[in-house]
């Protein structure tokens, strides 16, 4: 806000001269029907109209799309960036929700209902009825295999993976393991192949037969995709080379949870490892003291 | 004798065709509507454990044919039977499946089945893992099998095939061919471009493959030598028909039409 100019605010607390959840309703009703198709298609890519956002694109303007689409006033919102709730992207997203709808943020997983995350699934256990928004850099899978959208989606219309296991050989052939660090492929429902966004490959189990729905955008493709709740997602990996979440040497260095996902912390005086979802870590804290 | 592959008038047009093309055409072309008929009314069959040859020269129509037996094409007109079914038309995964169960091709130019960037191992996985094959150390070791079985150098496996030969690209063209075991295996000029000693070796390979396997062949060339090496039947192509067909030796030796004397004639 710039200073000097009042801030108009309704009786709901939300901003003065933007619609209801920001984007205008036509908007909203093109991107909720898109994701219609896309729950009704588990891990199939759907197009959609991209609006311009006050984000950039590829800074989470997919995700941020649905999210609005999808939010009604009783929703408890999260929004988290790599696992924090306080990053500044996260922290602008959130403003920008709240302040457009009026609805309560939250930084707690158990209790919100839509969480909006960039690269990670909260650590604790999610529940039925909850929404996860995931923001969406590369939508399709096949791009390692070939860049042209024209071929790609042929090669899904034909469940035409072989490239994808080929990529797979190459990497155990050359070099005895995956290179698939994040955006690990998934087989949805032993249908499509997605790609399950930049996330760890330690969240991927954490997707399957998941109970909450899961939503995703991408601002940048004009694309969304689903995964609904209770649908089976299968990292692909060979029989005899079986999917390995990663491993960390020792527990959290803050909390000193040893189940959680772990990030180097570069700003202690000795580097260190701590959890990288920032609020389970603080009330695991809280809680032991 | 089973039958492997059976081809029913088989014609390829490009334009819109009109009532005149059926009169009569100029070479290949319509006078009347400028249509050019790729193929027309091309039939055949191949046993179990045949060879059949096809040759004629540039634009004769022998690579349309095979383009229309490998479901690349859909004729015009006409029908493919491939084991017995029925297979004109067939598209996206089913005709993805028979190729990779049933079909193998080889063609003149490697990077038309080959990923170049791709390990030769990898190049011959992949057609594995497009018949469903889900494990690394089988697909590896199938793919290692075959490598050594074309006579490739072991350790070479695992390096991307843009690194080899012509002569042995043929060999990995080969090898992914015949990775699933297939009933066909169509030959698009397998040797052509290649000297005459790396020529002469790899046709060795395909009549070694062919004796040890017992697949069915559809071999393409322009080479006489080619197709009296490796065919027990051959069909003479020229502007899209075939002009003869009959025993390989006996077309070599006593060519019927006009067309296939000048081409026994003109062997150098």
């Amino acid at each position: 806000m710039r200073p000097g100019l009042a801030r108009l605010l309704r009786r709901d607390g939300t901003e003065v001269g933007y619609g209801w959840a920001y984007l205008d309703e036509t908007a909203k009703r093109e991107v909720r029907r898109a994701l219609l198709k896309a729950v009704a298609v588990p891990g199939h890519q759907v197009p959609f109209a991209s609006r311009e956002m006050p984000v950039a694109r590829g800074w989470g303007s997919g995700g941020l799309q649905v999210t609005l689409s999808v939010i009604t006033p009783d929703d408890v919102l999260k929004v988290i960036d790599q696992g924090a709730d306080d990053s500044m992207n996260a922290a602008a997203l959130r403003d920008l929700v709240s302040r457009t709808t009026g609805v309560r943020a939250t930084t707690d997983a158990r209790e919100a209902t839509l969480i909006q995350t960039r690269h990670r699934v909260p650590e604790d256990d999610l529940h039925e009825g909850q929404v996860l928004v995931f923001q969406v850099p590369i939508a399709d899978p096949l791009r390692v295999v070939d860049s042209r959208p024209s071929v790609t989606r042929r090669l899904h219309a034909d469940r035409d993976y072989a490239a994808v296991w080929l990529y797979l050989y190459e990497d155990h052939a050359r070099t005895g393991q995956s290179s698939f660090t994040h955006s690990h492929p998934v087989e949805v429902e032993r249908g499509y192949v997605m790609s399950p966004t930049p996330i760890p490959r330690f969240d991927l189990p954490r997707l399957d037969r998941a109970p909450f729905l899961a939503l995703f955008g991408a601002g940048r493709e004009a694309t969304v995709y689903a995964v609904p709740p209770y649908t089976r997602v299968e990292p692909l990996a060979f029989a005899d080379r079986p999917f390995e979440p990663e491993r960390f040497d020792g527990p959290c260095a803050l909390c000193g949870a040893a189940d959680t996902y772990l990030v180097e912390d570069d700003s202690a005086e000795e580097p260190r490892w701590v959890c990288s979802d920032t609020d389970h870590c603080r009330r695991r804290r809280e809680a032991a003291r | 004798m089973s039958e492997v592959l059976r081809a029913e008038g088989l014609s390829v047009r490009y334009g819109p065709g009109c009532p005149a093309c059926a009169a009569g055409l100029d070479g290949s072309a319509c006078r009347a509507c400028g249509s050019m008929w790729a193929i027309r009314d091309v039939s055949l069959d191949v046993e179990a454990g045949e060879v059949l040859g096809i040759v004629g020269e540039s634009g004769s129509g022998k690579s349309t044919t095979l383009a229309c037996l490998h479901l690349d094409l859909v004729p015009a007109s006409g029908r493919v039977w491939l084991l017995g079914r029925d297979v004109t038309g067939v598209t996206g995964t089913a005709r993805r499946r028979l190729r990779a169960e049933t079909l193998g091709i080889v063609y003149q130019s490697a990077d038309r089945s080959l990923e170049l960037g791709v390990t030769a191992g990898g190049n011959v996985a992949a057609r594995l893992f497009a018949a469903g094959w889900r494990s690394y150390g089988e697909s590896r070791l199938r793919a290692s099998e075959l490598h050594a079985g074309m006579e490739l150098p072991e350790e070479r496996l695992d390096e991307p095939v843009e690194r080899y030969s012509g002569g042995m690209r043929q060999r990995v063209q080969l090898a992914r061919a015949l990775a699933t075991r297939p009933a066909l295996l169509l030959l698009d000029e397998p040797t052509s471009g290649l000297d005459v000693s790396v020529q002469a070796r790899i046709l060795d390979l395909v009549r070694r493959v062919h004796r040890e396997t017992g697949v069915a062949v559809v071999v393409v060339s322009h080479d006489l030598g080619v197709i009296r090496t490796l065919a027990d039947r051959l069909l003479v192509m020229r502007h899209g028909r075939v002009v003869e067909r009959g025993l390989t030796d006996q077309v070599l030796g006593d060519p019927q039409h006009p067309y296939s004397q000048l081409l026994v004639g003109s062997q150098l």
